[in-house]
C-alpha cells in the first residue's frame, strides 16, 4: 500500500510538471496563431477597403457628375452601397468632399501634406476627443469632375470598429489590442488588468528584465513579432505581438493566467482526480480487506489454527504426517539434543518394497493402495510413535522417552508380520532403526544409521524372496 | 443643451473653487501648481484644480445632445469660413460634425462648407464672402479674420438679406449686425489670466515677450491686449518684444529663437494663439533656455511640452462645444429666429487653464494619448 501511495504521489507531481511545460508551449503557440490571424483579418479589411475605394471612384467617373451637390449624392450612395466608412474625395487644393460637408483639410489629414500622391497611404489618426482611426488614402490620377482635379480618395475606420471585427475570436480571459510602435494603446481597449489601457512597453518595463525590455522595444520599432511573459501578483500572463502589415500597428493578444492553461489544467486535473480516486479506492479496499482478514484470523480458534497447521503437515493419502512435519520435528529435536533435553530417542526408517513395480504393472491406484496398507501396518505397530511419510515409499517413525523401551519388541513383531505378508503377497516393508547415543548431535545421524540398517534388511528380505508386488492380488 | 451643460460645468467649478478656497483661505487666489492647488474662475476662464480629473475633464465637453428645438425644415445648407487651415478649427469641425450626425438621426439633413485659406488673410475671407453671395446658403458663419475689414462686409450682407453669424474664436466688431456669435467671448481675459500666472511664477519681476497669431485677428489681438495690460500693472516687468507668427508654428519657432538671441536673459513668453506655444517650446528646448512659457490651446505637441515642464500653463478652449453649438444655433438662425430664449446673442464658452499635473489627463481626454 505504501508503495502504491508513494508511486501515486510521484506520478502526480510528474504529470503536473509535464502539464505546466506543455501549457507554456501551447499557450505561446496559441497566442501567436491568434495574433497572426487577427493581423491578417485587419490586412484583409485594409485591402478590401482600398479595392472598394477604387471601385467607388470608377463608379463616380461613370456617373458624369456636373455639380458639387451631385458629387455629394454620389459619395453618399456609394458610401452606403460599398459599406465604406467616411468615404471622401480630395481635390488638388486639399478641399475634402464628403457626403455632407466640404472642408479645407490640409491640417486635418496628414497625407495631404504632400503636394502629390503616387501610392497608397496608411496612417493612424488621432481624432480630437475621439478614438484613434485608421486612415486609408489612395491616389486618383486623372480623376476630374467639372474641370476640377481630384488627387485622392480616402476612408477613415474607427479602431474600435476594427476590434469589433475581431471580437468573434475573443474568448473569456483573452484580450486584444492595437498598439503603436512606441507601445501606445491605439484601440483604447483593456489588455488585462495589469497593462489595462496604459502604454504597453512602459507598463511591462517594471516586470521584465531591462535587456528583455530593450529587445521588445526594438521589436516594436522594427515591426518584428515576439512575445512577453511576466508574472504579476502571482499570475502568469503571456502576450504575443504581431505587426499588421502595411500599418505601423502591433496586434497584441494576451491571455491572463491563460484560458488554455486553465483548460489544460482542468482536463489534467480531472484526469489526475480520477486516478487519485481510483487509487484511493484500491487503497481503502485493500485496507478493509486486510482488516477483515485480521479480524477473521483473530476469530479463528487456536484449535482451528492447529487444524490448519495439521492440514499443512499431513500427508493427504495416508493421514500420517508429511515430510514438512518431519523437518519441523527434526529441527525441534536437534535443538533438544543440543540442549540435552531429551533422554531417549529412536528413529525407525521404513521402506515399502516393490512400489515401483506395482505402479508400473498395476497402475498408480494399486500403488496408492500399497502405500496406504504400509502406513496402516506401521501405525498399527507404533501406536505411541509419530509416523511420517517422507518419500513416495518411505516412512519414518520417531519414538521418544518410554516408548523407546518397547522398540525392539515392536520391531520384532512388525518384522514377523512382514515375513508372514511375504507369503500372503501382502505389503512388505524393510525396516531399520537406531537410537540416540551420547555422541549424536543431530537426528539425522540417528536417521543415517537406521537407513543403513533398513537397506540391509531390504537385501535380506530380497534373499528371502520378497515379492516385487506385481503379483499382488487386487 | 450645450449651453446648459457648460453653465452647469462652470457652476460645478465655482462650487469646487469655493469649497477649496473656504478651506484654504490663507492661500493667495489663483495659485498655480507650485503654490496651493486652488481652482479659480475669472470671468469664463477656469483655472483647473491641480491634479483634479474632474476640472480637467470638464474643460472640453464631448457629451452633447441637441436641445428641444424643432427645426422647420428637413434640409439646411450652411457656409462657414474661418481664419486659417489649422488644427484648432479641426477640433471645432468635429463638434459641428457631431451636431450634424445628431440632426441626421432626427431626419434633418445638414450640408455645409467649412473653408479657410492656407495663410490667414482678411482679404481672402472678404473674397470668399463675396463669392457666397451668389450661392444659396441658409446661414453664413464667419470666424472674423480682421474685424475692421470683415465687419462692414458682414453688415452689408445682413442688409442684403443674408443670415450671418460669427463663430469660434473671433467675433465681429462691436455693433456689427451679425445675428449671433458662438465662441470665446473672453479672449482679453484669457490673455490677462495667462499673463497673471506668468507674473506670479516670475515673482512679478522680469522681461517677457509676447507672441501673437495673425495681425488683426480679434481673438489674438484681444489676448495680446490682455497680456500687455497685465504686464503694465507690475513695475518690475517689461515687454521686450511683440511678434506675430501669422498662425505658423515655424514662424513662432524662428521668432522665439530671434527674441532669445536678442534677449538672452528673457524670463517669459506669452503665447496668444495655438501655434505660438509650440514654436516657442521648440526654440526654448533647442536653446536650453529656462524661459517660462504660457500659452493658448490644446495642440498635442504643446500638451506634451506642458507634461514635460517646458510650458508652464495652457489655456484650453472647449472647441468641440463651440462647433456643436455653432451648428445648432445656425439651424435656429436659418429658421428666422433671433437671439433670445432659443439662443444667446453671445455664448459663454469656457477656457480652462491647465498645468503640468493636468497634461496627462488632457492628452488622454483629447487624443487618447497614453
Amino acid at each position: 500500500m505504501s508503495v502504491v501511495f508513494v508511486n501515486t504521489l510521484i506520478s502526480t507531481r510528474q504529470t503536473a510538471s509535464a502539464t505546466n511545460e506543455a501549457v507554456a508551449e501551447v499557450s505561446s503557440f496559441y497566442l501567436e496563431a491568434m495574433a497572426d490571424r487577427c493581423a491578417k483579418t485587419i490586412m484583409n479589411l485594409i485591402n478590401s477597403n482600398f479595392e472598394q475605394m477604387e471601385k467607388a471612384v470608377d463608379l463616380i467617373i461613370d456617373e458624369e457628375i456636373g455639380s458639387e451637390e451631385e458629387l455629394r449624392e454620389a459619395i453618399g450612395s456609394l458610401t452606403s452601397l460599398l459599406s465604406l466608412d467616411r468615404f471622401a474625395l480630395v481635390d488638388t487644393d486639399n478641399i475634402v468632399y464628403t457626403q455632407y460637408t466640404t472642408y479645407t483639410g490640409g491640417s486635418r489629414h496628414a497625407f495631404l501634406s504632400d503636394d502629390t500622391m503616387d501610392k497608397r497611404y496608411i496612417s493612424t489618426v488621432s481624432i480630437y476627443g475621439s478614438s484613434k482611426q485608421l486612415c486609408l488614402a489612395a491616389p486618383t490620377p486623372d480623376f476630374e469632375i467639372a474641370g476640377k482635379h481630384y488627387k485622392a480618395s480616402f476612408v477613415q475606420i474607427d479602431v474600435n470598429e476594427i476590434l469589433d471585427l475581431l471580437a468573434f475570436e475573443d474568448a473569456g480571459g483573452t484580450y486584444f489590442g492595437l498598439y503603436s510602435k512606441n507601445g501606445e494603446n491605439l484601440s483604447g481597449t483593456k489588455l488585462g488588468s495589469f497593462i489595462s489601457q496604459h502604454n504597453l512597453l512602459e507598463t511591462v518595463k517594471e516586470v521584465i528584465p531591462e535587456e528583455s525590455w530593450n529587445e521588445h522595444c526594438d521589436n516594436f520599432s522594427n515591426a518584428v513579432e515576439g512575445s512577453i511573459t511576466y508574472t504579476v501578483n502571482g499570475t502568469d500572463e503571456t502576450l504575443c505581438y504581431v505587426p499588421v502589415e502595411g500599418t505601423d500597428w502591433m496586434m497584441v493578444v494576451l491571455i491572463s493566467d491563460s484560458v488554455i492553461q486553465n483548460r489544460i489544467r482542468s482536463i489534467s486535473g480531472r484526469s489526475l482526480s480520477t486516478s487519485r480516486r481510483q487509487i484511493a479506492f484500491i487503497l481503502i479496499f485493500s485496507f478493509i480487506l486486510l482488516l477483515v482478514l485480521l479480524l477473521m484470523m483473530k476469530i479463528l480458534s487456536k484449535k482451528d489454527l492447529d487444524t490448519f497447521r495439521n492440514m499443512a503437515n499431513t500427508d493427504s493419502m495416508t493421514g500420517v504426517r508429511n515430510k514438512l512435519a518431519y523437518s519441523e520435528m527434526e529441527t525441534l529435536l536437534d535443538q533438544r539434543i543440543r540442549e540435552n533435553a531429551i533422554e531417549k530417542l529412536a528413529v525407525v526408517v521404513c521402506d515399502v518394497n516393490g512400489l515401483k513395480q506395482v505402479n508400473d504393472t498395476l497402475g498408480h491406484t494399486a500403488g496408492d493402495e500399497l502405500i496406504k496398507e504400509a502406513s496402516s501396518l506401521i501405525c498399527g505397530h507404533f501406536t505411541h510413535g509419530a509416523v511420517y511419510r517422507i518419500g513416495g515409499d518411505e516412512f519414518v517413525v520417531i519414538l521418544q522417552d518410554r516408548v523407546c523401551d518397547t522398540l525392539h519388541e515392536e520391531i520384532d513383531k512388525i518384522n514377523r508380520e512382514i515375513e508372514e505378508n511375504m507369503e500372503k503377497n501382502k505389503v512388505v516393508i524393510a525396516i531399520g532403526y537406531s537410537e540416540l547415543t551420547p555422541e549424536d548431535r543431530l537426528v539425522h545421524e540417528i536417521f543415517e544409521r537406521a537407513d543403513q540398517m533398513m537397506y540391509k534388511r531390504k537385501a535380506q528380505l530380497k534373499q528371502m524372496g520378497s515379492p516385487t508386488g506385481s503379483d499382488r492380488a487386487m | 443643451m450645450g449651453y446648459h451643460h457648460k453653465k452647469a460645468g462652470i457652476l460645478t467649478c465655482t462650487l469646487l473653487a469655493s469649497v477649496v478656497l473656504a478651506s484654504c483661505s490663507f492661500a493667495p487666489s489663483g495659485t498655480g501648481p507650485e503654490g496651493s492647488p486652488i481652482p479659480k474662475e475669472t470671468g469664463d476662464t477656469v483655472e483647473a484644480a491641480s491634479g483634479s480629473d474632474d476640472a480637467v475633464n470638464s474643460a472640453v465637453d464631448f457629451d452633447h445632445e441637441l436641445d428641444q428645438y424643432e427645426p422647420k425644415k428637413d434640409h439646411y445648407n450652411f457656409y462657414f469660413t474661418y481664419k486659417i487651415v489649422h488644427p484648432w478649427w479641426d477640433a471645432v469641425a468635429l463638434g459641428m460634425e457631431d451636431a450634424q450626425r445628431k440632426f441626421l438621426e432626427k431626419g434633418i439633413t445638414i450640408t455645409y462648407e467649412y473653408m479657410a485659406p492656407e495663410a490667414a488673410s482678411a482679404e481672402d475671407q472678404a473674397r470668399r464672402l463675396l463669392e457666397v453671395r451668389d450661392r444659396d446658403f441658409d446661414v453664413i458663419g464667419v470666424d472674423v479674420a480682421d474685424e475692421e475689414i470683415i465687419s462692414p462686409i458682414l453688415d452689408d450682407m445682413v442688409d442684403s438679406g443674408f443670415k450671418v453669424m460669427t463663430f469660434s474664436s473671433s467675433d465681429a466688431a462691436e455693433g456689427c449686425k451679425r445675428i449671433a456669435y458662438v465662441g470665446n467671448t473672453h479672449n482679453y481675459q484669457d490673455g490677462a489670466d495667462l499673463t497673471e500666472a506668468l507674473c506670479k511664477k516670475l515673482g512679478y519681476k522680469g522681461k517677457v515677450a509676447v507672441l501673437v497669431g495673425s495681425v488683426g485677428a480679434p481673438c489674438h489681438e484681444d489676448r495680446a491686449r490682455g497680456a500687455k495690460d497685465t504686464i503694465a500693472r507690475y513695475s518690475d516687468m517689461s515687454i521686450v518684444a511683440t511678434e506675430y507668427d501669422m498662425d505658423s508654428v515655424d514662424n513662432a519657432y524662428n521668432l522665439t529663437k530671434k527674441i532669445l538671441a536678442d534677449t538672452p536673459d528673457l524670463d517669459g513668453i506669452i503665447c496668444c494663439n495655438m501655434s505660438n506655444p509650440v514654436g516657442a517650446a521648440r526654440a526654448v528646448t533647442e536653446t536650453g533656455s529656462d524661459t517660462v512659457i504660457v500659452g493658448m490651446d490644446h495642440d498635442q505637441e504643446a500638451l506634451h511640452y506642458l507634461k514635460d515642464g517646458i510650458i508652464y500653463c495652457l489655456g484650453v478652449q472647449d472647441c468641440y462645444s463651440i462647433g456643436f453649438d455653432t451648428l445648432q444655433n445656425a439651424v435656429k438662425i436659418a429658421d428666422g429666429n433671433k437671439p433670445g430664449e432659443l439662443f444667446r446673442e453671445k455664448t459663454d464658452e469656457i477656457t480652462t487653464v491647465i498645468y503640468q499635473e493636468d497634461a496627462a489627463i488632457m492628452l488622454e481626454l483629447l487624443y487618447g494619448d497614453n
